[in-house]
């Protein structure tokens, strides 16, 4: 087995990887980052409608500022996040889009002048001042209270991505196309690299490296229908599982968009509405504002989702013969917007649905769209059970989504936390920690049992067929696993789950091509993908609350008093069936600001009795503060600067602040 | 209102798939005819998976985000190359001939690799922005302003996913292994339009001023006409032209 | 150099297409075709005929010529892999514009050949144009054949040549550009069929004035005023 050494592996190549190389690259360690595709095709280049960044440029941000992005992303989050990581990301998030624009993303600007919106169905004239022309202008999102999702027309993570990309080659970092890491390497102790397996030839090397960096994007391909690249199959997040060390946090947090376009679940940004698009029902009727009569079509995503799917409950959808759905109507926007600024919705609409959006609605029904959940790190993205093991992006349990990430706070994410993320494993390798002292032997191991793993599947002769228990992994999750949530479903969904875990270890396969074999990547994928599952499913049946994305039928309120912890999911070993779940409070006494209400869906909830005291503390750090800034009145409720790396620490300026 | 447009069913296709694996000593270039009943809003990404789940589960092709955004999984479909995820069956015949992407090296069947030769490219030609002082960009201050629409006209230029198509459709690539291909020469106009990149066109013409870059497209057009982000290329790559004759 | 390529075919199609409109004055009758060859013999200017000039003109469209064809034959597939594979490429793509610079290849590959006759022969015997001349070498000759070749390569060659330099060089707005070229499109192939009317009428014309005259081929034509005035003498 050939073996490849580095400082520092970095496993995906999506922006939060290439971000984190780039960091670590520069503080002089060798990186090697390697990809299950050309980084350019990661999924990050899906993102379309924008990165929420507090510049305040625009009118509709004037005002924003980091106090104002921490709050909605906490309110976002239903308390569930990590808000000394919210603080973190607020502040660095407006230094990411300028570092982006220094490299080469062309954000869209302010042009000075009268612009026509369309605000709640209306069209409107607002008129943009001289001295903000030209900065980087945003849009508005769901779930925030300013336009604060800066973008590139609606392509904003391909661009984003692009630039990305093209500084890591002139960085000169070597990214190992096709090539999928199937198994960290580690002692019990210290992760040292990965197995990693060649998808062109089939054939099995190691990395070994001084930190292990995983980043490789969602999980969402566990479900059926999901606006996921189907190459986000999680199995980064699996092969952290499968150490039986490292912890999963908050699995069962998943996201569904409300717009996926129906029925192939290809979604069309969240920008359209943030843009004055509307959801009608079949009757074409607009229903939003019934059930959220403040927010609208732009209440946080959850909601949305759910309202969506309580009126096609209710009877309201458009009916076809592929099931119900509703309609969004972008054709208010003016042909020469959607032209513009929505060109790629245009574009999906046209090729896939045969249907113009500037005359005709689009189909539309909420599908799976993001995981909050993934490998649980600490606020240097380390993981805190297997040390040299980080993570960053989507594949992260970082922790600043909780149960519901906001509309351009991911890409916005993976960046930030590429920064910081670089600059840990960068400090992480220059200690006395970082230093390999691993034996050749144990590495050769590690690769012995992928290899006998492999061929195990190859001659097992088995019965089971692996495309058809990827399916029907899929369909149970969609179907029970999905926005409405019961015991009941949860239940049928765990015990299908295991079932369809003891047949994949009787998978065999039809094909015996030299190279990467597609049947045998499917089949050793649906094996990992279905222990994700089961911790997603799992957690679920277990929380027995209503928190953000994660809404029980059968237990409707937010319980703070017995549910302010994040769930941990870790796996006992390979024959085991279910994940040993461990749970970790979050601290109210911590918190800057302590639960409440959203601003928007369900108002009851179930208290924690440390909130009022919370609350009073944070009043009287207050006081006598009246006069100070507000950079100084945060600091006395929940220092976090300390936290960030010391180049990120500076304030950041703004139009109109010092 | 318009419903989802529904194909006239019942349709039985008959995919012709150039298939070969070089990694089997045994593997000889040869089409392969699969058949496939056509369903509603069925794109090739759906036919090649159910062949892939269904009939031949060695069967090799790339896709990613299958929404016609990523640029994986460009082919050659009845002749022409193309986006292989948001080509609808219903706009094609029930005879489709598929061949993997010519110009690329072949991993197997409809795979090639685009990442490499891209790579080699972006290399090559150094698409990324040149300015002094990146490292120490001062990321705390306002942001250099920028003309609304000269991002807008970036933007434009930066929508090249990649794909291959323009390269495989271009007859000078078939012919010469060192082009450029209209994805390079037009990254290399998204440089120079952007004033953040401190090039000057002597640089560029370090990089294109030669048979291997701008002076090697014979204008063939096949780039433009087959790009499926329709981007102007032959403007860009007559723009590029003259500048670059310009330089001496 | 391609620069020097796109001038020097540029030059050649501003002349291609002036010579055939001179030497199309044929159709307007014989005395008029006798008056443009005297023109560029020099007559007009110098009142006396000098062939010799025609001669010039003849070498250096020559140079251009050569010039042209040396550098655009860096283009040509090199080998016969190079040629398969455009050849293969262009069958599968079924694209106008990749098709239309194969024709350029090929009809500028014929030409090699049949304008280097042409050439030759107008450059060694300058003095041997005119109404009759040109009409004997077309039909007694049997050169009527190589110009039927010559015309047809020549016009498709300059008219898809002159869109291509447009393409090539014409600095359009990217939003406009696809219409522009349509129009273009269209614009070349009416120039290609006017060229080609044109040509193969007066071409006619030289034909039967040829045969016609078949008899007395190698006599030289006295034009109508003048014989005229010899009558009246
Ligand atoms: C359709 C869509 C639209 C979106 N729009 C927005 C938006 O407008 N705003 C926003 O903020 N967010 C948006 N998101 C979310 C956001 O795009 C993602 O969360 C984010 O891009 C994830 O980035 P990443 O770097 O973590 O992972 P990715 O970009 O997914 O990259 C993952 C990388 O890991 C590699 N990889 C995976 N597994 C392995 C393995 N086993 N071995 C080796 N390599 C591996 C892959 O090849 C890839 O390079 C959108 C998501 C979707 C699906
Ligand atoms: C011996 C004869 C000739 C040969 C071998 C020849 C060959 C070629 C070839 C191969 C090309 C294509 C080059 C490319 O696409 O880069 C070309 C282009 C062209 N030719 Fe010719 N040619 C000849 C004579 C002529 C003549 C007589 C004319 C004028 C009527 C002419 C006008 C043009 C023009 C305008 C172009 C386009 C220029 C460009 O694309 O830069 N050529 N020729
Ligand atoms: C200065 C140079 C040239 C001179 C003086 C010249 C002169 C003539 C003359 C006098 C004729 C009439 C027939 C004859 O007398 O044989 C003729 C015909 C023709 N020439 Fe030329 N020629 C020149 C260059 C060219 C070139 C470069 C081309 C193309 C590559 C060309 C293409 C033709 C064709 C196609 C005809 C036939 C016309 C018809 O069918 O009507 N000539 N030329
Ligand atoms: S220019 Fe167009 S065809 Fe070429 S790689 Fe880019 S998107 Fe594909
Ligand atoms: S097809 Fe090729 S020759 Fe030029 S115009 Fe396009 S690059
Ligand atoms: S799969 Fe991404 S473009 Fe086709």
């Amino acid at each position: 087995m050939q073996i490849l050494y580095t400082d520092v592996l970095v496993i995906g190549g999506g922006l939060a990887g290439q971000r984190a190389a780039i960091g670590a690259k520069r503080r002089g360690h060798d990186v090697i980052v390697l990809s299950l595709v050309p980084a350019k095709r990661s999924h990050s280049a899906a993102a379309q409608g924008g990165m929420q960044a507090s510049l305040g440029n625009c009118l509709g941000g004037t005002g924003d500022n980091e106090d104002v992005h921490f709050t909605d992303t906490v309110r976002g989050s239903d308390w569930g996040a990590d808000q000394e990581v919210v603080r973190m990301f607020a502040h660095t998030a407006p230094k990411a889009i300028r570092e982006l624009a220094a490299w080469g993303v062309p954000w869209n600007r302010v042009q000075r002048g009268d612009h026509q919106i369309t605000v709640n169905g209306q069209k409107q004239t607002v008129t943009e001042p001289d001295n903000a022309h030209g900065l980087i202008t945003s849009r508005n999102f769901g779930g925030t209270q300013k336009w604060r999702a800066c973008y590139v027309s609606d392509g904003t993570g391909h661009a984003m991505l692009y630039t990305m990309s093209n500084q890591a080659i002139a960085a000169g970092i070597p990214v190992h196309e096709r090539m999928e890491a199937i198994a960290l390497i580690h002692d019990g102790e210290r992760c040292c690299g990965a197995i990693v397996r060649n998808l062109m030839t089939g054939e099995i090397l190691a990395y070994m490296a001084k930190a292990t960096c995983i980043a490789s994007g969602g999980f969402g391909r566990i479900y059926r229908v999901s606006t996921n690249a189907i190459i986000n199959e999680g199995i980064g997040a699996a092969i952290a599982l499968e150490t039986g060390i490292a912890s999963l946090g908050n699995m069962e947090a998943v996201q569904f968009h409300p717009t996926g376009i129906f029925p192939a679940g290809i979604l069309v940004t969240e920008g359209c509405r943030g843009d004055g698009g509307l959801l009608l029902d079949g009757a074409e009727y607009r229903f939003m504002p019934d059930y959220e009569p403040e927010k609208t079509e732009l209440a946080s995503r959850d909601v949305v989702s759910r309202r969506m799917e309580e009126h096609i409950a209710a009877g309201h959808g458009a009916k076809t013969r592929f099931g119900d759905h509703l309609w969004l109507d972008i054709r208010l926007l003016g042909k020469e917007h959607i032209n513009t600024k929505l060109r790629e919705v245009k574009e999906i609409c046209q090729y896939f649905l045969g249907v113009d959006p500037v005359n005709e609605l689009i189909p539309v029904r909420p599908a799976q769209h993001y995981s909050m959940g993934g490998i649980r790190t600490n606020y240097r993205g380390e993981s805190p059970q297997l040390k040299g093991l980080f993570s960053a992006g989507e594949s992260a349990c970082w922790d600043m989504h909780g149960f519901n990430r906001l509309g351009g706070n991911s890409v916005a994410e993976t960046v930030v936390a590429g920064m910081i993320v670089g600059d840990s494993i960068a400090d992480f390798c220059d200690s006395p920690d970082g230093a390999l002292a691993i034996s050749t032997s144990l590495v050769e191991e590690f690769g012995e049992r992928e290899r006998q793993r492999l061929a195990g599947i190859a001659d097992s002769g088995g019965s089971e067929n692996a495309f058809e228990l990827m399916k029907l992994m899929q369909e149970t999750m969609t179907a029970n696993v999905g926005i409405f949530r019961d015991g009941e479903r949860l239940q049928e969904a765990v015990s299908t789950l295991q079932d369809l875990q003891r047949r994949s270890r009787d998978i065999g396969l039809r094909s015996s091509a030299p190279g990467a074999n597609p049947e045998l990547v499917a089949a050793y994928r649906v094996q990992r993908m279905l222990k994700l599952a089961q911790c997603v499913a799992f957690g679920a049946l277990q929380r027995t609350e209503s928190r953000g994305a994660h809404f029980r039928a059968d237990f409707p309120q937010r319980n703070d008093r017995d549910w302010m912890r994040r769930t941990l999911a870790i796996w006992p070993g390979e024959e085991a069936d279910l994940p040993t779940l461990d749970y970790e409070e979050l601290d109210i006494m911590r918190m800057e600001i302590p639960p409440g209400w959203r601003g928007y869906g369900a108002k009851d909830y179930i208290d924690h009795p440390d909130t009022p005291r919370r609350q009073q503390q944070l009043d009287e750090a207050l006081q006598g503060m009246e006069r100070a800034d507000r950079h100084a009145r945060q600091e006395a409720l929940m220092p976090f600067r300390h936290l960030l790396p010391e180049h990120l620490r500076g304030n950041n300026q703004r139009l109109g602040e010092d | 209102m318009s419903d989802i447009p529904v194909t006239q069913l019942g349709r039985t296709l008959h995919l012709q798939i150039l298939r070969h694996n070089p990694r089997d000593p045994d593997s000889e270039p040869r089409l392969q005819t699969f058949e496939v009943e056509e369903a509603d809003a069925m794109t090739l990404f759906i036919a090649l998976s159910e062949i892939r789940e269904k009939q031949d589960p060695s069967l090799q092709f790339d896709f990613v985000c299958r929404a016609g955004i990523c640029g994986s999984c460009g082919m050659i479909i009845n002749g022409r190359p193309g986006l292989a995820c948001r080509t609808l069956t219903r706009d094609l015949p029930d005879h489709i001939t598929l061949a993997p992407l010519p110009a690329f090296e072949l991993i197997g069947d409809l795979s090639v690799d685009t990442g490499k030769w891209m790579r080699g490219m972006s290399e090559h030609l150094e698409t990324w922005v040149h300015s002094q002082g990146l490292e120490q960009a001062d990321i705390d201050s306002l942001e250099e302003s920028m003309e609304p629409e000269l991002a807008e006209q970036l933007y434009e230029l930066e929508r090249c996913i990649e794909c291959g198509c323009c390269v495989a459709a271009c007859g000078t690539a078939q012919m010469r292994e060192d082009f450029s291909g209209a994805v390079g020469l037009n990254q290399i106009t998204r440089f120079q339009l952007d004033p953040r990149d401190e090039r000057s066109d002597a640089d560029f013409y370090q990089l294109v001023g030669n048979d291997a870059g701008v002076f090697g497209c014979m204008t063939l057009l096949g780039c433009e006409d087959m790009c499926p982000k329709d981007l102007p290329l032959a403007t860009q790559i007559a723009f590029l032209r003259r500048r670059m004759v310009a330089v001496r | 150099m391609d620069l020097l390529q796109s001038l020097t075919g540029l030059l050649l199609v501003m002349f291609i297409w002036g010579h055939m409109f001179f030497e199309s004055s044929i159709l307007l009758g014989k005395d008029a075709m006798l008056w443009v060859t005297r023109m560029f013999e020099g007559e007009h200017i110098f009142g006396k005929p000098y062939p010799l000039l025609v001669s010039a003109v003849v070498a250096v469209i020559f140079v251009l010529i050569a010039l042209h064809a040396i550098l655009a034959l860096r283009k040509f597939p090199a080998n016969y892999r190079q040629y398969h594979s455009f050849h293969r490429h262009m069958g599968a793509m079924r694209h106008t514009d990749t098709t239309l610079w194969y024709v350029q290849v090929i009809t500028g590959f014929a030409m090699f050949f049949l304008a280097g006759t042409h050439l030759f022969v107008v450059l060694v015997q300058p003095d041997n144009i005119g109404p009759y001349a040109s009409s004997d070498r077309v039909w007694t000759g049997r050169f009527w054949i190589l110009y039927a070749l010559l015309l047809v390569s020549v016009h498709l060659h300059a008219g898809i040549g002159i869109y291509r330099l447009a393409m090539k060089w014409w600095p359009l707005k990217a939003e406009t550009a696809p219409r522009v070229r349509e129009r273009l499109k269209v614009a070349m192939w009416c120039v290609i069929g006017f060229f080609l009317i044109l040509g193969s009428a007066s071409l006619l014309t030289y034909m039967k004035i040829g045969y016609d005259h078949a008899d007395r081929a190698g006599e030289r034509y006295v034009p109508a005023a003048a014989s005229a005035i010899e009558t009246g003498k």
